[in-house]
């Protein structure tokens, strides 16, 4: 945390000293012609320093599903009203059912995960700057960008996740973790990390895939195990000797009875779950992994507490799929809100609110907001369109207070997971979310089906569907 | 002769319709002319053709029609219970408009699109997110059922009360289908009130037009005449329902 903050005043300086050179050099009417076409709004930048683009009501940091539903939403309610995105990437890739394209299931390609923000800009109408924050000044209501700074009334920050090596692999150098990013991908953040996934399974020769569960927050809690799955089922139709190895630093994972049932009827003993194993180190030349695992000695101290010992392991990999810990996004630091001392550093919020704690003009949602909501897709979804709610009723001169402060909020959150393939079957979670006086929670149910079973084809195809609907709620 | 019939409903026994056309007129018509939609007056025949009768509908038994277009399919219910009067709803974009009641002796029954207002998601021959969730059956998307509800994102709508929203990312009510009772206790369709998605739905589903109706165009016909009504596990194959 402490780095991030050097490092994002380290960027405003620069920032600052770029700006001051273009004054002196009397680049102001380049800064007005940059906005034009950075923000695709010309009159926003009339009359501002030569020190911004732009300024607008709202800005919006992250084009994800957090973000987008804010910014979607907000356009709903008031088709004026002057809001930027500001995103790194040119197009979206979307996170929830990436491991079915994996898995290689029917139809899922890259292009189904694939879509550009030109259908949402053109029907809402909002302004747009693809660039990536390199600092956030919140007393002079501005953000640093590598496409220009651009001054907000309020600001919404949506970032997501960040990956967290240095703490996880404290001996590890840079070029080791760059190393590891490169040949061993986590593969929840969409983009590049999914392709060398697909094409390092592709590739591989008969052995076992190793998938990592890291401790702490982490994006989509059932990833892991479903990607385990959707591993499983492509090594079967490939006829891939070995198997999918899931080592996880805590006991369980999310949904695990579900992924149990699952695993034992549809691939045997293909898929291994190893739990209390803390990842040590990797050798990514050799292709092994070490892990430290603690197990029961089936001995009791004095106090009747079972005798844990602790063993160095190792296992060897044809692919691996390190997903290390998680983090709240840099962006987080750079805001220097306040933030919770664990791992992830979740941004501490104003209440029922998705309000930061620590600014009344700063809002937060999607992965890193300090409720104890799921970080998945239709939660980020819910939070969005609250955060627009709350935003339109303050500029409007009102206040919105969130229904689920009153009553709780049934299934807020719907999470599917795919886990067959011919035919294709799903399991399912929902959550409902309730106020707890101090923060939003959600209480997780796993249910199964008319059959007895948790995986069900009829879930397949909601999943599907929700996909598909999710997806039109923000590109379409 | 249905013709005058459809007049005399309308002119005599305004209570037996769903939606008073006068109501819709004063209400809507005055301020966005777009929440209600009259269509082709259709009679509802049940599968073998002959016509359906408002006393022989099951109680909360799920019927589906495909209405006002030949591939936009709609849900008939004989609820348990008599429905609200005049209920006030409101639109996403903020149009608001009155949903009168259900019709029968009784008022319980009831006609919506089943096309969610969230998005889409709807019965086809295949499979089915969307219907109504009997009293004695579970549901994961409300704190009771006797609800519509759509499992593909776990949205809920009051079939007592013009489909509005209970619970879940659905904003709008489902659009009703208006109908009406015939004095032969004949049922007929006649129009649409609410915010139907019934564009967006034809932009979306191309390629199961294609397979179901033979593509955009031949599924974005309108039903003339009749429309068949059978129920829901003779519409589908699978019903996907939490």
């Amino acid at each position: 945390m402490e780095m991030n903050r050097r490092d994002a005043l380290k960027f405003g300086a620069v920032g600052a000293a770029t700006v001051a050179a273009a004054t002196m050099t009397g680049c102001s009417t380049k800064a007005g012609e940059m906005a034009s076409s950075a923000t695709s709004s010309a009159a926003s930048a009339v009359g501002l320093g030569a020190d911004l683009i732009g300024k607008h009501k709202v800005v919006i940091i992250g084009g994800g599903i957090g973000g987008m539903t804010v910014a979607n939403n907000l356009k709903k309610k008031d088709k004026d009203m002057d809001i930027l995105v500001i995103e790194k990437n040119d197009t979206f890739m979307s996170c929830p059912v990436s491991n079915t394209y994996i898995g290689k299931l029917e139809g899922m390609t890259l292009g189904s995960f694939i879509f550009d923000y030109a259908q949402p800009i053109q029907k809402h109408g909002y302004n747009w700057l693809q660039g990536e924050v390199m600092a956030i000044d919140r007393s002079a209501k501005v953000v640093t960008t590598s496409s220009g700074a651009v001054g907000y009334d309020i600001l919404v920050l949506s970032p997501g996740i960040g990956y967290n090596y240095e703490a996880q692999f404290p001996t590890w150098s840079p070029e080791k973790i760059a190393h590891i990013k490169r040949v061993a991908p986590a593969a929840l953040i969409p983009g590049s990390e999914h392709v060398i996934l697909e094409r390092n399974l592709n590739n591989m020769e008969d052995g076992d895939v190793v998938i990592t569960i890291p401790s702490g927050k982490f994006r989509c809690p059932p990833a892991p195990a479903e990607r385990a799955s959707m591993v499983a089922t492509f090594m079967q139709k490939e006829e891939i000797e070995g198997k999918v190895i899931l080592i996880a630093e805590g006991a369980g994972f999310a949904k695990k009875p579900a992924f149990i049932e699952s695993w034992e009827a549809l691939y045997g003993d293909k898929i291994v779950f190893i739990p209390n194993s803390k990842v040590t180190d990797v050798d990514p030349d050799t292709k092994v992994l070490t892990y430290a695992q603690t197990t029961g000695t089936g001995k009791k101290d004095e106090d009747d507490f079972e005798i844990m010992k602790t063993e160095t392991k190792t296992h060897k990999y044809e692919v691996l799929n390190l997903i290390p810990l998680n983090k709240a996004s840099d962006v987080i630091g750079m805001a220097g809100l306040e933030v919770t001392k664990d791992t992830f550093g979740k941004v501490k919020m104003n209440g029922c609110s998705f309000q930061t704690k620590t600014d009344e003009d700063v809002y937060a949602v999607g992965d890193v907001v300090g409720h104890g909501i799921p970080p998945s897709g239709q939660t980020a979804n819910w939070a969005g369109k609250q955060c627009a709610e709350e935003i339109s009723a303050r500029l409007k001169g009102g206040s919105y207070e969130l229904p689920v402060k009153k009553a709780p909020v049934k299934a807020g959150n719907v999470c599917y997971s795919m886990v067959g393939d011919m035919p294709e079957t799903a399991i399912m979670v929902t959550h409902d979310f309730s106020w707890n006086g101090s923060a939003i929670m959600g209480k997780g149910n796993v249910p199964k089906g008319p059959n007895g079973l948790y995986r069900q084809t009829g879930t397949a195809k909601a999943l599907r569907d929700w996909y598909r609907g999710l997806m039109a709620d923000m590109f379409s | 002769m249905d013709r005058r019939n459809f007049l005399k409903v309308v002119g005599a026994t305004g209570a037996f319709i769903a939606v008073n056309p006068s109501t819709i007129q004063n209400e809507l018509f005055a301020n966005t002319g777009a929440m209600f939609r009259a269509y082709e007056r259709v009679q509802l025949l049940d599968g073998a053709g002959a016509p359906i009768k408002i006393s022989q509908l099951k109680k909360e038994m799920n019927y589906v029609f495909n209405y006002p277009h030949v591939s936009t399919p709609a849900i008939l219910l004989n609820l348990d219970e008599s429905t609200a009067k005049d209920v006030k709803l409101t639109s996403e974009t903020g149009e608001e408009y009155v949903w009168e009641s259900g019709i029968g002796k009784d008022r319980t029954v009831v006609a919506y699109s089943a096309i969610c207002s969230h998005q889409l998601a709807h019965p086809t021959p295949d499979d089915s997110f969307l219907q109504y969730v009997q009293k004695d059956k579970p549901t994961m998307a409300f704190e009771r059922s006797g609800v519509i509800v759509c499992s593909s994102h776990l949205s809920s709508f009051d079939a007592r009360e013009g489909a509005k929203r209970l619970s879940g990312p659905a904003i709008d009510p489902l659009a009703s289908v208006v109908i009406e009772v015939g004095e032969d206790d004949t049922l007929w369709a006649v129009g649409v009130l609410g915010s139907d998605r019934f564009h967006d739905y034809f932009k979306t589903f191309k390629p199961e037009l294609k397979k179901f109706y033979g593509g955009k165009r031949k599924g974005k016909k309108l039903v003339k005449i009749s429309a068949k009504t059978v129920p829901l596990t003779e519409y589908t194959k699978e019903i996907i329902q939490y």
